[in-house]
């Protein structure tokens, strides 16, 4: 082991730190102002630590009373918005989750048969996978509109489930490949030897080796289903909405309401992090180890 | 059990050509080495007896079927690979009865079976230890364990000690050829170890640039090598060689090289002015106060079991292996005999041997 004199210990703790910090206070404040009555989040100076917390922001987004807190709920809300928000986390949810399971399934197929199979061309179908993201969303999004209009997928679970599905492959291919071309193929031989066919080597041998980067890719897709604004605003109108598109509601011609809009974030967050809570497990490195000698 | 032929068989890829027309029989039984440095075609001729490699000309015979286009899982071979190859998420017991699995052997059989693979190679407590809990010559018994269950009629080896340190090297070396003598199934094995190809083969076929050089028992190759390359690749330490001419004298042959003057066998007096290569075993020579072989010593190397005298002998290196408690000191002078039938003549240019 390398040996370090304390003063650089003690300054790569300091760097660490104040990284750590940067990352997570515009986290914190954002927390804070969820928790802030109207007037204090308009404080200036901000009021970082020391505020009076209130829950109200969060019972007026779900219309719903904690039964603690201060004040009662608010008679009249300002602006147009859609204020009862529970059910939009819910499409958030059923969108994020099937998008995921749609994207990691078709990658995991996909990029199993780029690793492994020989056809001609193949090397161009990889940069190819890649190339339908060079293009910006936008410029898709209003054919996309169009073509759901005819196949009346506008405003369905189903076409938002799809376009996210669709965005999420070529990176999840990819990620997917390089995850596959780390075993080796002797593996998949030795399988060919002891009689098994292609599909179920694939599914008994190294789709368990797999499951840590399958994992590591769902997450990413969820993340971007969980934030994506553009093709749920476009795609959608009044049958499902999602958070990110949601959260712009707060923005009205009367003001923006910033505590909700933090409340919405704040409660937005915990589904993502229960779902990466619960793929975690599977995120451990070196699964292939002791399979070969390397 | 099958015997296995390669009929003029040539493998290219794309326009580099790593096999030429090579054509070999194994007997029903055998034990035959494919030896080799990388390079040399070995493992792509070994893959493409087992079915991963296509065949680009010529045929290959397993048990009086040509097998061309046959899919591996249909070869009824088991194959075991230098990187061992074994299911990570498996444990060992799984990793030997997939196989009987596959085939839809019943419970009881597969269980059976996988017992008794284990009680011949001593896995028995390790059965349900996943391959990253083994140690190196553990996971190769797996890698064993899996291919004996197979009942295979040819048994494949890929390079399978490679990867394991000398001590449990030698010992695998034995346990390999009891296990084959015990399922005397047909194997065939590759390695660029020729100690491991002098101690297990029944048969050597030594290969060079996609080509056979020379097939024979160990001893063949040993003591009648076909070309100076195979006198080199066989025998530790190297055969030293070197270049000079015939010269006879009166019914004598003498091979000569500057102050180098050795008798050879009478019959090669009918050689006389041809240039030669002349290979010596470091192990043929012996110490003699009036030998031939006259050399400068520069360094003396104990193996314990004798010394390996690095001498220099007319300017080029000499080795020869002396009795442990030799004396001698860098710059000390040393002579060496050696019988003539020792002697071991390839032409110059071809590298073909010349018999006597």
């Amino acid at each position: 082991m390398m040996v370090q004199s304390k003063s650089t210990r003690v300054l790569r703790s300091v760097v660490a730190w104040a990284t750590v910090l940067l990352f997570a206070f515009p986290l914190y404040y954002w927390l804070t102002v969820a928790f802030k009555d109207g007037k204090e989040i308009f404080n200036y100076p901000p009021q970082v630590w020391s505020f009076s917390p209130t829950v109200r922001n969060f019972e007026e987004i779900f219309g719903i009373s904690l039964g603690f807190g201060f004040g009662e709920q608010r008679e009249v809300l300002p602006g147009g918005g859609n204020w009862r928000m529970a059910p939009r986390l819910w499409d958030s949810i059923v969108i994020a989750i099937l998008s995921t399971g749609l994207a990691v399934s078709i990658a995991t197929l996909a990029s199993y048969a780029l690793s492994r199979m020989n056809f001609s061309g193949r090397h161009h179908f990889v940069s190819w996978v890649l190339s339908t993201r060079m293009m910006p969303p936008v410029a898709v999004a209003i054919p996309i509109f169009f073509i759901y209009n005819e196949l009346s997928l506008l405003d369905t679970y189903t076409g938002v489930i799809l376009v996210h599905a669709l965005m999420n492959l070529p990176l999840a291919v990819l990620l997917m490949k390089s995850f596959f071309d780390d075993i080796p193929r002797e593996i998949d031989e030795s399988g060919m030897i002891d009689g098994a066919s292609r599909f179920l080597i694939f599914r008994r041998i190294i789709l368990p080796m797999v499951k840590g980067g399958a994992a590591a890719t769902a997450v990413l897709c969820f993340i971007f289903s969980w934030t994506e604004f553009l093709f749920v605003l476009t795609l959608t109108q009044t049958g499902l909405k999602t958070v990110p598109v949601v959260s712009s509601t707060f923005v009205t011609s009367t003001g923006t309401a910033w505590g909700n809009m933090a409340a919405l974030g704040a409660a937005a967050m915990l589904p993502a992090f229960l779902f990466i809570l619960l793929v975690q497990k599977h995120l451990v490195r070196g699964l292939t180890l002791g399979s070969v000698k390397q | 059990m099958a015997n296995v032929e390669y009929r003029s068989v040539g493998k290219s890829f794309g326009s580099v050509q790593v096999l030429e027309k090579l054509s070999l029989d194994i007997a029903d039984g055998e034990f035959v080495v494919l030896l080799g440095s990388s390079g040399c075609g070995k493992s792509t001729l070994l893959r493409m007896t087992a079915g991963l490699e296509t065949i680009s000309s010529g045929e290959i015979v397993i048990d009086g079927k040509v097998v061309n286009g046959v899919h591996p899982r249909d070869r009824n071979i088991a194959m075991v690979f230098q990187n061992y190859a074994l299911y990570p998420t498996m444990k060992v017991r799984e990793n030997i009865a997939f196989s009987l699995e596959v085939a839809g052997k019943s419970k009881d059989e597969i269980e059976a079976q996988v017992a008794e693979a284990a009680r011949v190679l001593n896995l028995t407590e390790y059965l349900d230890r996943k391959p990253s809990e083994l140690s190196g010559g553990q996971r190769q018994r797996v890698a064993m364990g899996r291919a004996m269950v197979r009942n295979a009629k040819v048994f494949l080896f890929d390079e399978p000690l490679s990867n394991l340190d000398a001590k449990l090297r030698a010992h695998m070396r034995v346990e390999i050829r009891q296990l084959h003598d015990r399922l005397k199934a047909t194997t065939v094995y590759v390695t660029h170890d020729q100690i491991e190809a002098m101690t297990m083969a029944d048969k050597i076929v030594l290969m060079q640039g996609g080509g056979i050089v020379q097939v024979g028992t160990p001893d063949d190759l040993y003591d009648r090598p076909a070309t100076r390359y195979v006198a080199e690749f066989i025998g530790s330490p190297q055969i030293n060689c070197q270049d000079g001419e015939i010269v006879s004298n009166g019914g004598e042959a003498l091979f000569v090289n500057g102050e180098l003057k050795l008798p050879l066998p009478a019959s090669y007096a009918a050689h006389q002015g041809r240039q030669v290569t002349c290979g010596i075993r470091p192990s043929d020579v012996a110490l003699s106060d009036t030998g031939p072989i006259v050399g400068t010593l520069q360094i003396a190397e104990k193996t314990g079991a004798d010394k390996q005298m690095h001498l220099d002998v007319n300017g080029s290196e000499f080795v020869a292996v002396a009795p442990r408690h030799t004396q001698g000191v860098p710059g000390d002078t040393l002579r060496f005999a050696v019988a003539p039938d020792n002697i071991h003549l390839f032409d110059h240019a071809s590298g073909i041997r010349i018999a006597a």
